[in-house]
């Protein structure tokens, strides 16, 4: 049997903007961009919460429901910094830990009562440092599953420590309404609904045969879930297993359709980039390229471009892209969304070029260096001048680039 | 239009055309084969617009003219035929009737006019030997690109220079060169990308020729002409720049590992068994005295194998592509090879090597890989 720490940082992005700036602390506080702006909450304090502002809703909407709320710009610098700290502090409680995102981690404590104690003792002892050496609260679910420890934490919050006692599983989850099984969004909620299904103990009742009648694969995942066992996608691997992605993209929708040349192609070149330090950052290369293209109604055509070598420069990115953009644009038709896939990968770039004269060595180095620079100073620290137009400003993400436990092997 | 002519004369140029013909065309009039009778002779033409063929065969003609028919259906009836003279009469409606002993068949053809027309032949600029063409095209054709965006790599460069006719060709990450003396005292300086294709049927035309056979080589603004006796094989030149690859053949490559030929052939062609399927990496470690070749992967496991060689160069460890190797340890004929290095991370160079004469100067330029 096993057990799984789910570690969440307590209002992540708000907490270390406090940090920098104590008088924050206790009130209501809005990280994403200022009141008047486009664009969306990325986080909100416990005190903005309460007058029901909450992560995704637009700062407009958020200023009409609290509007003495205190508007802060994101800073993902500051947050992958202190990211990084949390990461620290968790590994030096377990060998298996596994970040997954910014500002949550599972931790695989099987084995380790002789040198933490039982579960409680090491989750508080854990609580504790991660407060001593980041000055950040979290929230600490201990259960056999990662599934349950996620949905623990979540009850266990504000800082506080919930630990589901083997065996218990299914009666912890039963009263929770469905929406708390993580992997159920509003889609599923919905059907459930419809099916009359409230409460994660009514799925549990029923037939596994039923819900794979109803929804198929995702169905079986669902009973699984309501068990309380780790079941579909991502759940079913152990913590700390590094799978390799199958493909990696990134997509941006315009805040006003466009058919301006420039603006595409710079936005291609942008899209290139940040696939190019995904890529980099998994140690991938790329063989297959695939543009993703959604005119104004809504028809959405994909095409892509195996390569003869690999990649994962984003100039050869962009070079394919463009062919591409440029071969299957119905020119003068105004897009919604532009959006830069790769996959079939390779681990090692492999052959090198005979007759580029070691130009793809030079980018390489410079990237690697580039990369560095937004560690440090942020996403937008450098780019492509072709990529310059195309910039919009780097979103504070839960997933992003450089997220630590995630750095690029170096074979 | 009608005439007769022998089953075998028919086949054999037939068969020759067939590379031409389009398979998959969208365009009817190009899977069908032109036949021309005019004085004691038969025509045959087929076109897919990148490459043409022209041949001809003896035939006792009894009205000149022209129609066309389905080239592979006509050569795939003909075939069956008995040996005996075969009698082609076209009819108004442009049907071609075929009449052989006690066979008789009308096939459906189609109107000589929408037939493209095929350029007419310049006056040639240089005699080159039927082998002499065909074995350098065999060991250069295997480096050409199979990228089609790097448009100017799917084909050869050809040069004819100073009394020297070179072929070169590269995929980006090896390059095969050739350079033989030309023996032809009234050759121009001339200078063409032949493409992938093309070279293909010159291969299999220069075969049909003896060792004093030779061809002639013209070109005009868009097209070259390879004329093989009364054969004539024209191609759309490629556009474009070739890369400058007097700038990538090594010049500082001191370390000399001289080999075997079949021994590391066979021992590459077996440890490559259990390189990576896709990228068919090999390590090639080069000690005084000793090749060591090996491969390892995660899903198939590990081989190796010593050849032993003169090498007193420093010890080496380079990636390489199996295949590349291969290519060109099968494209020569000579039994030694001398694989010359600088180190892990330039261009490799490999030549033959032997204890006769060498005619011409081959020179094959492989990229390593990281590993």
């Amino acid at each position: 049997m096993k057990t799984i720490f789910h570690v969440d940082m307590d209002a992540f992005f708000v907490s270390v903007e406090e940090l920098f700036d104590p008088s924050l602390r206790g009130k209501p506080v809005v990280v994403g961009g200022q009141y008047d702006e486009r664009g969306v909450v990325s986080a909100a304090s416990y005190a903005a919460r309460k007058f029901g502002v909450h992560s995704a809703m637009p700062l407009r909407t958020a200023y009409k429901m609290c509007p003495l709320a205190i508007f802060v710009d994101g800073h993902p610098e500051r947050y992958r910094e202190y990211s990084k700290r949390a990461y620290t502090v968790l590994q030096s409680f377990s060998p298996l830990v596994e970040m997954a995102s910014i500002d949550e981690a599972y931790l695989d404590m099987t084995g380790t009562e002789r040198l933490h104690g039982p579960p409680l003792r090491a989750a508080h002892a854990l609580h504790s440092a991660m407060h001593a050496r980041t000055g950040l609260n979290c929230s600490v679910g201990i259960a056999t599953s990662r599934l349950v420890a996620k949905v623990s934490s979540d009850q266990a919050k504000p800082n506080g420590i919930l630990w589901i006692i083997p065996g218990q599983e299914a009666r912890f989850l039963a009263p929770l309404e469905v929406r708390k099984i993580p992997g159920v969004g509003k889609v599923t909620e919905k059907n459930l609904h419809e099916l009359g299904l409230r409460r994660v103990g009514d799925l549990a009742a029923l037939d596994e045969k039923y819900l794979e009648r109803r929804f198929g694969k995702w169905g079986l995942a669902l009973a699984g879930k309501s068990q309380g066992l780790d079941a579909g996608g991502w759940f079913d691997t152990e913590v700390g297993e590094r799978e390799d992605p199958k493909s990696i993209s990134h997509e941006h929708t315009f805040n006003v359709d466009t058919a301006d040349v420039d603006t595409l192609e710079s936005t291609l070149a942008k899209l290139s980039e940040m696939v190019g330090r995904r890529l980099r950052e998994h140690g991938l290369y790329t063989r297959t390229v695939q543009l993703k293209l959604r005119y104004s109604d809504f028809t959405t055509i994909t095409r892509a471009h195996s390569m003869d070598r690999a990649t994962q420069i984003d100039t050869d990115l962009f070079e394919q892209v463009r062919v591409l953009f440029r071969g299957n644009w119905k020119a003068g038709m105004t897009i919604r969304l532009l959006g830069v896939q790769t996959s079939s990968f390779e681990k090692l770039q492999g052959q090198m070029d005979l007759l580029d004269g070691g130009h793809h060595d030079k980018w390489r180095e410079a990237l690697n260096a580039a990369d560095r620079l937004r560690d440090k100073y942020g996403e937008s620290a450098v780019s492509l001048a072709a990529g310059m137009k195309g910039r919009f400003r780097e979103r504070t993400h839960e997933n992003p680039a450089g997220l630590p436990g995630k750095e690029p092997r170096r074979d | 239009m009608e005439f007769t002519v022998g089953k075998l004369d028919l086949v054999r140029e037939l068969s020759l055309t067939q590379g031409v013909v389009e398979k998959k065309s969208t365009i009817p009039i190009l899977a069908n084969i032109l036949l021309e009778a005019h004085g004691d002779r038969l025509t045959l033409t087929a076109t897919d617009l990148e490459l043409g063929i022209r041949c001809s065969c003896p035939a006792r003609v009894k009205k000149e003219g022209a129609g066309t028919v389905p080239a592979r259906r006509l050569l795939d009836y003909v075939r069956l035929l008995p040996e005996a003279d075969i009698t082609i009469k076209f009819l108004e409606n442009h049907w071609a009737n075929l009449t052989c002993g006690r066979s008789r068949t009308k096939m459906a053809g189609m109107s000589r006019e929408s037939f493209p027309e095929l350029p007419v032949m310049p006056e040639a600029v240089a005699q080159i030997p039927y082998k002499q063409l065909s074995s350098m095209i065999s060991r250069t054709v295997f480096a050409i690109s199979m990228e089609e965006s790097r448009f100017t790599l799917n084909g050869a460069l050809l040069v004819l220079q100073d009394g020297a006719i070179t072929m070169v060709s590269t995929d980006g990450h090896r390059l095969a060169y050739i350079q033989n003396v030309l023996a032809d005292g009234d050759a121009h300086s001339f200078r063409a990308l032949v493409p992938r294709k093309a070279m293909g049927e010159i291969v299999k035309l220069a075969d049909e020729g003896t060792a004093d056979d030779k061809v002639s080589l013209a070109g005009d603004d868009n097209h070259l002409f390879f004329k093989f006796g009364e054969r004539l094989l024209i191609t759309r030149k490629l556009t474009g720049n070739f890369p400058d690859y007097e700038r990538v053949l090594p010049k500082e490559n001191t370390h000399i590992a001289t080999l075997a030929k079949l021994e590391i052939r066979s021992a590459i062609e077996r440890v490559a068994q259990f390189a990576d399927e896709r990228s068919k990496a090999i390590r090639v470690q080069f000690s005084p005295g000793e090749v060591r070749v090996f491969s390892s992967s995660v899903e198939t496991g590990e081989s190796e194998e010593n050849v032993p060689s003169e090498y007193k160069g420093p010890e080496l460890e380079i990636g390489f592509n199996a295949q590349y190797l291969l290519d060109f340890l099968r494209a020569i004929s000579q039994d030694q090879v001398a694989f010359a290095l600088k180190d892990e991370k330039s261009a490799g160079e490999l030549q033959p090597a032997s204890t006769e004469s060498i005619n011409g100067h081959y020179r094959y330029v492989v990229m390593p890989m990281r590993i």
